[in-house]
């Protein structure tokens, strides 16, 4: 008998609520005014959050206001839905690892694979600041650009915020420590920069605090990723694949995804265009080279000498200065693990030696192993380190602002592998390892 | 230190093999160990023709010049490090089961191999990897013997606080002290590795992987010496460690001096790993394993039989492992660390299974 009053009491209960939440949907306001098909003057005037009076002559809009050029700070005053807000595009000529489409008032940049293997792509949609966010896009991040506070997870992307002028947008960093882009140390000795740790380690806390538009990272798909924590933590990331690209131009095109935050898309594309004439002059100049000196690359770890595939990023610049890498037939784009073995018996009588460890000069090398004396390499002394430009942290510049300068690690290799080609050229980003100091 | 007729009856007693058999197995031993050495001359990731490599051993030169310096400067010395490393990691591991009466106990329990880490990842690990460089270059001490040496000094560290400690405490608080120690200098080692960069952290982690093949020619002479007065000065202690099998109280019965015998087993224990671990890094398995194989195979706990089999077959077996390793005939290579613990740990885990003569005779 109780029972049947508490199930009689839970239907009653019930009832009401149900009837409750009828009664209320009617009631509810469509107050987007994105469902609307037509946009009247009157409307968008209350919709935008100025002040901008609305227009005494009202006709029907045949056409659409145009912008001369996209905005770099702030948000569009006057926006009329249906115009084409970035007047200025790029579009995606040699890479490979993201793509952008436009639409009005907003983009979409997809990375198809982040990382080797990935199992999604990742969307971002960015739209203008100053309009409505875009319906229908419930697995994308929406990103309003121009971002104004960005925290980077790589030296990689310092010089690219550099080159757009967009440093003082940086308020977070994983370390400044191995930074050497100069005016991100200044504004990191300003104490404008925060450290946020690396890796897993970030801190997502002080993130958070941070209040980033935009984190900047990138993915290797395993556990010493910080973007799983930091999308859990709701924190707006963006991974760059840029490190995955095999071609050195592809990988400085790259520059147009970073603008893209920005809406710097006209100072990209002229950047990129100067980058890509600088970049293709000197692969003419090294085109036509009779003889191709022969090559091979690092020192060991332990007992494993890791060897750049055949198709990686160096492998490309070294065939493009007219060198004959000596592991250039292999097909795959990352690194090969090597033993000592090997590597001496393939690369004994090679004429250059590049990328040695830390080493900057020859008695290092000897010290870490006598048998590295045996290399012709070394006899001879035409041994090459990429690590001229270090900070007094052990930051290698190379990998920071030598992404966006692709023309100057060519130059740097076709001097030193041809150097009546380019006899003024001073090296950029390389050294010759000093030599011997006994005997 | 001279041995009585009473003892010399009671390890008779042990259940044992025939002397003939255990001869038999010596010599099969011995044979086993040279075709080993012999195979890791011959195979490796390069290809080079048998009869080359003879050649070579026999004074002359292969076809290609990078052949015969292969053979001469890469193979010879990688396979006699490891006849040396092998011999040395199984007799210390076999004098610290002996002395802890533990069959778990291995080189590393005296915190020996924990104190050598601490010493490279000082060097390894510091601030600033261009700044480390240029010192040690300007030192004029050459960079790997940079990393032995810090190693050896690490490794020395720990043990003279062993050392002290050994007059002073029974084993059992012995055995619990150097694991302390071991774990402590592992907690400094991982709070440098935090505060590392990428390269440097890479470097520490390839040293921690083992391996023979980082000793040069002009190294050997310090790990070849090192090694035998080791070896040599084991075979000394063979009475004492019998003795230690039968009890300490026993043994102080019959005359020996258990402080001092203490003593002389620690510190021969820890010369022999603390030297293998300064020049090969950081290399496990080989010492549990090897004493109970020796064990099983010859049906005793005799020292006398135990050390010169256990160093034969450490030795074998540390060839085998690096010619596993090494993949012959393919260019990759396998960290040598991952290889013994792949042949050593099926191993521990038979004997533990199995019933072994060690429980009747060595009062484990």
């Amino acid at each position: 008998m109780r029972t049947l009053r508490h199930h009689l009491f839970a239907l009653l209960v019930l009832a009401l609520v149900l009837a409750g939440c009828g009664r209320a949907t009617p009631t509810a306001v469509p107050s987007s005014p994105t469902s609307e098909p037509t946009a009247t003057p009157e409307q968008v005037a209350t919709a935008a959050p100025t002040d901008t009076p609305p227009p005494t002559d009202v006709p029907e809009p045949t056409e659409l206001p145009s912008l001369e050029s996209n905005v770099l700070t702030g948000a569009l005053e006057s926006y009329v839905e249906g115009m084409d807000c970035f007047p200025e595009k790029v579009t995606v000529d040699d890479a490979t690892g993201f793509e952008v489409t436009y639409h009005g008032s907003y983009k979409v940049v997809t990375v198809p694979e982040a990382w080797a293997g990935a199992d999604r792509a990742y969307t971002y949609v960015l739209y203008q600041r100053g309009t409505p966010p875009p319906d229908g896009f419930d697995d994308a991040t929406l990103i309003a650009v121009p971002v104004e506070r960005v925290v980077s997870m790589s030296t990689s992307y310092l010089a690219q915020l550099d080159l757009l002028g967009v440093v003082d947008t940086l308020v977070g960093a994983d370390s400044v420590a191995y930074a050497s882009t100069h005016s991100v140390v200044a504004r990191a000795e300003a104490g404008e920069i925060i450290e946020v740790g690396y890796g897993s380690d970030v801190n997502v806390e002080q993130v958070i605090d941070l209040d980033p538009s935009v984190v900047l990272t990138y993915g290797l798909g395993d556990e010493w990723d910080s973007h799983p924590k930091l999308l859990e933590a709701g924190v707006t990331t963006v991974l760059s694949a840029e490190a995955r690209e095999a071609d050195p131009l592809s990988r400085a095109e790259w520059i147009k995804f970073i603008a893209l935050f920005y809406n710097r898309e006209a100072q990209a594309n002229e950047i990129f265009d100067a980058i890509v004439e600088r970049y293709q002059s000197l692969i003419d100049l090294a085109a036509d080279v009779t003889e191709r000196p022969t090559v091979f690359l690092n020192a060991p770890w332990g007992d494993t000498w890791y060897m750049a595939g055949g198709q990686s990023y160096v492998a490309h610049l070294l065939r493009a200065a007219g060198a004959d890498y000596l592991w250039s037939e292999d097909t795959s784009p990352d690194a090969l693990y090597l033993d000592f073995e090997t590597v001496y018996d393939q690369a004994l009588d090679a004429e250059y030696w590049l990328h040695t460890s830390t080493w900057s000069t020859l008695d290092e090398a000897l010290a870490m192993d006598e048998r590295f004396g045996d290399f012709a390499a070394f006899q001879s002394g035409q041994v090459y380190n990429n690590n001229l430009r270090t900070n007094p942290s052990g930051g290698n510049d190379y990998w920071e602002s030598g992404v966006i300068n692709p023309d100057l690690m060519l130059a740097d290799l076709i001097r030193i592998f041809h150097p009546e080609l380019l006899p003024d050229h001073d090296l950029v980003y390389y050294q010759q390892l000093a030599p011997l100091t006994q005997e | 230190m001279t041995a009585t007729t009473e003892t010399h009856a009671s390890l008779e007693d042990l259940p044992r093999r025939s002397a003939a058999l255990s001869r038999v197995a010596f010599g099969g031993l011995v044979v086993a160990l040279v075709l080993a050495f012999l195979l890791s001359l011959a195979l490796g990731s390069v290809q080079i023709p048998l009869d080359q490599v003879v050649r070579v051993l026999a004074g002359g030169d292969a076809a290609r010049d990078s052949w015969t310096k292969i053979v001469l400067t890469y193979r010879l010395p990688k396979a006699l490090t490891a006849v040396l490393a092998g011999a040395a990691l199984a007799v210390s591991g076999l004098q610290m089961q002996t002395f802890f009466r533990n069959p778990l106990a291995d080189p590393s329990i005296l915190g020996i191999n924990a104190g050598a880490s601490l010493g490279v990842a000082a060097v390894v690990l510091s601030a600033k990897t261009v700044a480390a460089n240029t010192l040690l270059a300007n030192l004029d001490v050459p960079g790997h013997l940079g990393l032995v040496a810090s190693a050896t000094i690490g490794a020395a560290l720990v043990l003279v606080v062993v050392m002290v400690l050994a007059r002073y405490v029974n084993t059992l608080t012995l055995l619990i002290l150097g694991m302390m120690i071991g774990y402590l200098t592992n907690a400094v080692v991982s709070v440098l590795l935090y505060f590392s960069i990428a390269d440097q952290v890479r470097a520490y982690v390839s040293w921690t992987f083992g391996s023979f093949a980082s000793v040069t020619w002009r190294q050997m002479p310090v790990l070849a010496v090192a090694s035998l007065v080791g070896l040599c000065l084991a075979f000394l202690l063979i009475k004492w460690l019998n003795a230690f099998l039968l009890g300490e109280g026993y043994a102080q019965s019959m005359g020996m001096p258990v402080r001092r015998a203490r003593l002389w087993v620690v510190i021969n224990s820890a010369l022999l790993a603390g030297t293998v671990t300064a020049f090969c890094g950081p290399i496990g398995f080989l010492g549990v394993a090897v004493p109970h194989l020796c064990r099983a195979l010859w049906g005793t706990a005799d020292h006398r039989i135990l050390i010169p089999a256990s160093a034969l077959m450490g030795a074998a077996l540390a060839l085998l492992a690096d010619l596993a390793a090494q993949m012959p005939g393919s260019a990759t290579v396998l960290p040598l660390n991952a290889i013994t613990a792949l042949l050593g740990a099926p191993v521990v885990i038979w004997v533990i299974l199995r019933r072994t003569p060690m429980r009747a005779g060595g009062g484990w």
